[in-house]
């Protein structure tokens, strides 16, 4: 088992974000994590990531626990992640944005700055952003901002990404671009993706298997079709009438 | 290269002349100051108002070495280094727990707080009129041949300081203090272990802050706290290196000998200067946004436009 998440809560003052949540995600899997806005997904997101720590539960990947390390040590550790509004270093080239992930993601004391940049090269060129290396990351269009994110991701060399809401504001060329980045990305470099989605087509086509968030509750979790046509997503999604 | 070879050459043009002289000493180690501050703060990721303060430090620690102890200047070099290297290192975990605005609260009153000082224990540190007799760096009988060796000597620090800070902002270094600069969480997200890069960042940039303010003290023979700890001192640096260009080591070369020239011609305008010389600063922020250097850096390639940043959290 790659992550283990093990009865996590987060809370907010007097809110709880994330409620005795428990996920598992094995090796080389697609998992979409969905439920509707203000469900915890996010949260629960980066209680993995390192950014928040949660209030009580453990977290591990492969047997060693996460809980509370830094988002630096998290990422170390093997777990990358791309952001729901994308965040690259703006005032940096795109090579450079790939390079920091080269550098960073894994301890490598005998990589020069010039083979960062070679390799950081490669993974622009896979996600179709070689020509735009020298473009200042915050001259991108929201599409190669994407790209650019996971490109990053990725050159930290990462056993699981989680990936925050790609699809956001793309439209259905560059959507079906984004997946099929993220597939090839998982068929050649063998990621494990924990997916956070809104698009239900883009969760039906790319996931093997989907947790379902509500109210920071884990409401159902299974294969996409299943899952869909549970009346108990159906009220979560579309209310208890049509349900 | 041209331009190193041009401020080579810049003190034969005066030689004669010991108050231009002493006007391009005082380019030469103001331009010391802001080279590492340019790397500090993109390194922090924030502004830091009081890099004067390690000035102070240096020179206190050069000067009250120097007049009570009879040191000469490379025996106070290794302390003032030394005692910079210890409160940069005690003061460094600021960058990571002082967030945004605070971190610039706390170093615009850090400075402020060490002037009370040198009025309060006064004996020690002559807050009035400053501590004299230091020993200088070398005593000539011709005054003229001091000053050269003196300018060619504040030029040597500023082009070492210079090609330290250079080699280090194109190496990998200077990619992490960019990605810091630009979005920390993110750095910190990809595997960058912030904390550390900070505060290493904060300690060498205060050590070599505390060395200008060493060589000040041997230069000049006195060093009075009341010339260099108040605001005005500050704000002269701090538009070195915006004048110059945000973060760009070369601009706060143009940023210093520009603001030390300035300050020098609107002398002659009497009590007027204290106002006309911030005017014209403040307009040259606005209308040069990139700093003088950005004119020639302007339609150049770069890997990275930093942007000097006021966090807000």
């Amino acid at each position: 088992m790659l992550l283990k998440v093990d009865s996590v809560s987060m809370s907010f003052g007097g809110l709880k974000a994330v409620n005795d949540v428990s996920l598992s995600v094995e090796r080389g899997e697609i998992v979409g994590l969905i439920g509707p806005n203000g469900a915890g997904k996010t949260t629960l997101m980066n209680m993995i990531g390192g950014v928040y720590k949660p209030t009580s539960g453990r977290i591990f990947v492969e047997d060693v626990e996460i809980t509370g390390l830094k988002p630096n040590k998290i990422c170390r550790l093997g777990i990358s992640r791309t952001f729901q509004i994308p965040r690259p270093f703006p005032d940096l080239t795109a090579l450079a944005n790939v390079c920091i992930g080269v550098l960073c993601g894994k301890t490598r004391p005998h990589m020069s700055y010039t083979e960062a940049m070679l390799d950081a090269s490669h993974f622009l060129e896979f996600f179709g952003l070689f020509g735009k290396r020298n473009t200042l990351a915050r001259d991108l269009t929201l599409y190669e901002m994407r790209a650019l994110e996971l490109a990053r991701a990725l050159a930290t060399t990462p056993k699981l990404i989680m990936i925050d809401e790609v699809m956001a504001g793309l439209n259905p060329g560059e959507a079906s671009k984004a997946i099929d980045l993220v597939q090839r990305m998982v068929e050649e470099y063998h990621v494990t993706i924990l997916w956070i989605e809104h698009v239900m087509k883009v969760i039906m086509e790319a996931t093997e298997r989907v947790i379902v968030l509500q109210y920071g509750q884990k409401i159902a979790s299974g294969p996409p079709r299943e899952v869909i046509n549970d009346p108990k997503i159906i009220d979560a999604y579309l209310g208890e009438k049509i349900a | 290269m041209i331009g190193v070879g041009f401020l080579i050459l810049l003190p034969i043009l005066f030689v004669n002349d010991p108050d231009y002289m002493s006007l391009i000493t005082s380019a030469n180690i103001l331009a010391a100051i802001a080279i590492p501050l340019a790397w500090q703060m993109s390194g922090i990721g924030r502004m830091n108002f009081g890099p004067q303060f390690f000035v102070g430090i240096g020179g206190f620690t050069a000067a009250l070495l120097s007049i009570h102890w009879g040191w000469g200047p490379w025996q106070t070099l290794g302390v003032v280094v030394l005692f910079s290297l210890c409160l940069g290192l005690l003061l460094s975990p600021l960058t990571t727990i002082a967030h945004g605005l605070y971190f610039s609260l706390i170093t615009l009153i850090l400075p402020l707080m060490f002037l009370e000082v040198t009025f309060v224990y006064n004996e020690t540190f002559q807050g009035e009129t400053g501590l004299y007799g230091i020993a200088p760096f070398l005593e000539l009988d011709n005054i003229l041949i001091e000053q050269t060796v003196l300018c060619y000597c504040s030029l040597g620090l500023m082009l070492l300081f210079l090609y330290i800070v250079d080699k280090t902002l194109r190496s990998r270094i200077g990619l992490f203090a960019a990605a810091i600069n630009d979005e920390e969480d993110v750095a910190d997200a990809c595997g960058l272990n912030i904390n550390f890069w900070k505060m290493l960042c904060f300690t060498i940039t205060s050590v070599m802050i505390g060395i200008a303010g060493w060589f000040l003290a041997h230069h000049d023979g006195t060093f009075a706290g009341i010339t260099y700890l108040p605001l005005p001192f500050m704000i002269k640096i701090l538009l070195v290196v915006i004048i110059g260009g945000r973060g760009e080591l070369y601009g706060a070369i143009v940023g210093a000998y520009f603001v030390t020239i300035l300050e020098r011609v609107l002398t002659v305008l009497g009590a007027v200067n204290y106002v006309i010389f911030p005017l014209i600063l403040l307009i040259l922020l606005f209308t040069l946004p990139e700093g003088l250097y950005g004119l020639y850096r302007k339609h150049k390639y770069r890997e990275y436009y930093p942007t000097m940043r006021v966090r807000k959290r």
